[in-house]
């Protein structure tokens, strides 16, 4: 079912969260809300499912206006990060909850249940009680709960963010999988960039109250439309030096650097102060604008190497490369940079 | 001791010192061991404190209790020894208890003697001194069956007095009878009884002097007596009445209504509302029983209200039976419902909020919330409140006492109150320290017993577990 919130504003007593905030999300999508702590998009999603009031604006369901419903008549499944199932229930009676709290018959649930457990792949701790299961099963149980009652809407918050690293991997795609096997929209809360770009079809990225851009995965890390969302996205994170332009080509401030415009950006005034924003993966040997500094830093990944460069001015710049050891702490190098793949921000932080 | 990234010398320096440091690591570990059974009677000491008040407040009464409930102590025995008197009642009360009038009869005869300690006691009654001499010189030594040959033998001296009525009064001190004598001893009473009725058979003897006996006794009577009075049942009923409808309405019911209203509550008018609650706890408990009279009584503000509703208006607290247990069922209910109240409010406020959420979400109405998620979840406070409150209104009494004190009648008596009455407050004047305590202690064990029940009935060994879930 499709989601659409027109300029859902809400407040908590006199403090403003979110502001006329609009967000379209298609049928069948899973849709990340992805931005750092205290930007709203928790409350965003305690709206949609109804627990939030709504201060303004409109939530829709398809075409149904939702925004006055409480929550028990949205039909939306949600996971919350601790999960918050009921602990003196088994799982099995936790999952029959939202079934039996609408009167449905006994012989209907234990089919329902013992179906969505085979989904979610629970069928033998049905019997045992939250306390008696492990954090990935505890969230199992919970997206069964959530999806036993074919909702609507499925949301997610933080699911993943009381796992270990291990079982966080291991979940990421369970969930996806069982997404797209049930066909069901999601929004999916997190802060953890590596979860929103692995499990959803498109990220909202949300920094104060706002969205700041929508677009796939893919397209958002390539073409971030500020610098907020640029330093928001990849992992190691890009490198921001502040620079001038001059001309076709931007001087890096202090550093006898001369780097060409990207092909495509809007062509600064000269002398207008910019920030130039380098990838680690667009910087190293293949060729390009050469850039000179010492290497500060290294940090092993195993299968590639993290390599810190001082530039002269003090600012640093990354470069990831596969395992090399001619490089060591205090080499003096001179690596080229791709200049297509150069991001430029003004001042205020908007893409040129 | 790990340490990584340390060159191989670094390396052999620190094994070195590992291996040396062996040594003093043990005896460390013995000197820490040393050091344990040192603190060990410190502990104790610390302890001691603790262990002298659980003495001293818990065991002892408990002890007492038991020791004085298999007495017969009243206020008339007192509590320290007795001594042995025979009074024409307790004689009265032997023979209507089977023993043979003659045997009474012998027993409450007198003998005059005409010895020493007579003549001493008769000048202490100020009899004249020259009449005394001449008993003394006549009659010392003989013995008399009865007064009137005494009082013949008396008219023959000179110096006798000249009214009849001085004659009888100072023939009075030679004559001498067991009855009404205090014996410190049981037998010196024996002795007295021999010397006085010597053809008294060792059996009756022995009930007299046992029936004779002032002070107290051991016994097992009082519970005897507890078995077969009538008025046991009726304080059963009507402390299980008391106990149950207090606490099933009040102290938990209307504890756990409180608290779930509350919890739905804005945070300030909820703050205001539970403060209410508390003012039956927080106001003195005679203040309180005063305003519950001014309240019930015949002018008083239910019976006035009643009145101009065209309700049957009366003294409510001692008018009927029915209302005064209404009366004193709520009275107790709401000092005990604030317990419950802030008891269930904390373990509500301990529920996390995702929760509640998620069961909303599920589509559970605000009723199916609290019966489905939130009363299951309250069961450890909901055990922790019917234990507590059931043993402490089962031992208590003061707000009964102070306003139908039992009444109208005996309808609103409680155990507590009864075993109070019998050995504190009794309107005879005569305390049954013994028959209280036995009463007392039939509560202790009733209290010990609802306890284990209870305990076994919530499954307490599972509620106290580690809970296994992080949140």
């Amino acid at each position: 079912m499709p989601i659409q919130l027109q300029d859902f504003t809400k407040r908590f007593d006199n403090t403003t969260v979110i502001e006329r905030m609009n967000l379209e999300v298609h049928d069948g999508e899973m849709l990340a809300l992805l931005g750092p702590s205290g930007c709203g998009k928790s409350t965003t999603l305690l709206a949609i499912s109804g627990i939030h009031r709504v201060n303004g604006g409109q939530i829709l369901f398809g075409e149904e206006d939702v925004s006055e419903q409480p929550s028990q008549k949205r039909n939306v499944g949600v996971v919350f990060q601790n999960y918050a199932l009921y602990p003196h229930m088994t799982a099995y009676q936790n999952i029959a909850f939202p079934l039996e709290v609408r009167g449905m018959g006994r012989e209907q649930i234990d089919k329902e249940v013992r179906a969505i457990a085979a989904l979610v792949h629970i069928e033998q701790y049905l019997e045992r009680r939250p306390g008696q299961l492990s954090g990935g099963q505890q969230q199992r149980v919970a997206l069964a709960r959530a999806l036993v009652r074919k909702p609507g809407v499925l949301l997610l918050d933080e699911p993943l963010a009381n796992l270990d690293a291990k079982l966080r991997l291991e979940m990421r795609s369970e969930i996806r999988r069982i997404q797209q096997e049930t066909g069901i929209t999601a929004i999916l809360v997190t802060h953890d960039q590596v979860e929103a770009m692995s499990m959803c079809d498109r990220i909202a990225i949300m920094n104060e109250g706002q969205i700041i851009q929508i677009d796939t995965p893919t397209e958002m890390y390539r073409n971030p439309k500020t610098q907020f969302v640029a330093g928001f996205l990849g992992n190691p994170p890009i490198a921001f030096v502040n620079g001038r332009a001059s001309g076709e080509a931007i001087r890096l401030d202090a550093d006898e650097v001369t780097l060409p415009l990207p092909t495509g950006a809007r062509r600064p005034k000269d002398g207008e102060p910019i920030v130039v924003g380098i990838r680690p993966e667009i910087f190293g040997v293949n060729g390009g604008s050469p850039i000179g500094g010492r290497v500060s830093f290294v940090e092993t990944q195993g299968r590639e190497n993290l390599y810190d460069v001082a530039l002269p001015s003090g600012a640093v710049l990354r470069s990831i490369q596969p395992v090399r050891h001619d490089i060591s702490v205090g080499d003096q190098v001179t690596w080229g940079v791709n200049p297509d793949a150069l991001m430029v921000f003004s001042q205020d932080g908007t893409r040129l | 001791m790990i340490v990584s990234n340390t060159t191989s010398a670094e390396r052999g320096i620190r094994s070195s010192a590992l291996t040396r440091s062996t040594e003093p690591a043990t005896d460390t570990v013995r000197a820490a061991r040393k050091g344990r059974a040192r603190t060990s009677p410190l502990g104790l000491v610390m302890l001691a404190p603790a262990l002298a008040l659980l003495v001293a407040f818990f065991f002892a009464p408990v002890v007492l209790t038991t020791i004085f409930s298999f007495t017969n102590m009243t206020s008339a025995t007192g509590i320290s020894g007795g001594a042995y008197v025979i009074t024409p009642n307790l004689l009265r009360d032997l023979e209507w208890q089977g023993m043979a009038p003659e045997a009474a009869q012998s027993l409450s005869g007198e003998t005059i003697s005409v010895d020493e300690a007579a003549l001493e006691r008769a000048a202490a009654a100020g009899v004249d001194p020259d009449f005394l001499e001449e008993i003394e010189d006549e009659l010392l030594g003989d013995e008399f069956d009865d007064a009137r040959s005494f009082e013949r033998e008396l008219k023959t001296l000179p110096s006798r007095p000249r009214r009849v009525r001085d004659l009888k009064l100072a023939a009075e001190p030679f004559s001498q009878s067991i009855l009404n004598t205090r014996f410190a001893t049981r037998d010196e009473a024996a002795t007295a009884i021999a010397s006085i009725a010597p053809d008294l058979s060792a059996e009756d003897r022995n009930t007299v002097l046992s029936a004779a006996y002032t002070g107290w006794v051991w016994t097992t009577d009082n519970f005897e007596r507890l078995a077969t009075t009538p008025e046991t049942a009726r304080l059963i009923t009507n402390t299980a009445l008391y106990v149950g409808f207090t606490l099933s309405l009040f102290n938990v019911g209307l504890g756990l209504f409180l608290a779930i209203a509350i919890f739905y509550m804005p945070k300030t008018s909820g703050t205001i509302f539970s403060v209410l609650w508390l003012l039956p706890r927080i106001t003195p408990v005679v203040l309180y029983t005063v305003m519950w009279k001014w309240f019930t009584w015949d002018d008083g503000f239910l019976p006035v209200v009643a009145e101009n509703l065209g309700l049957p208006a009366f003294n409510y607290m001692k008018g009927s039976v029915p209302t005064a247990w209404a009366t004193i069922v709520s009275l107790n209910g709401f000092i005990g419902a604030s317990f419950g109240m802030i008891l269930f409010s904390g373990a509500l406020r301990a529920i996390p909020q995702q929760q509640l959420w998620a069961s909303e979400v599920d589509g559970a109405s605000r009723w199916q919330q609290v019966r489905r998620i939130i009363l299951p979840q309250l069961r450890w406070p909901i055990l922790f409140v019917t234990c507590y409150q059931s043993l402490s209104l089962l031992s208590s009494y003061e707000q009964i006492w102070l306003t139908t004190n039992g009444g109208p009648g005996n309808t609103t008596n409680v155990w507590a109150l009864e075993a109070f009455r019998v050995a504190l407050s009794n309107y005879t004047g005569n305390l049954q320290y013994g028959y209280g305590a036995a009463m007392a202690l039939v509560l202790v064990v009733a209290g010990l017993a609802l306890s284990i029940i209870f305990l076994r009935l919530f499954r307490f060994n599972e509620l106290v577990e580690k809970p296994k879930i992080e949140f």
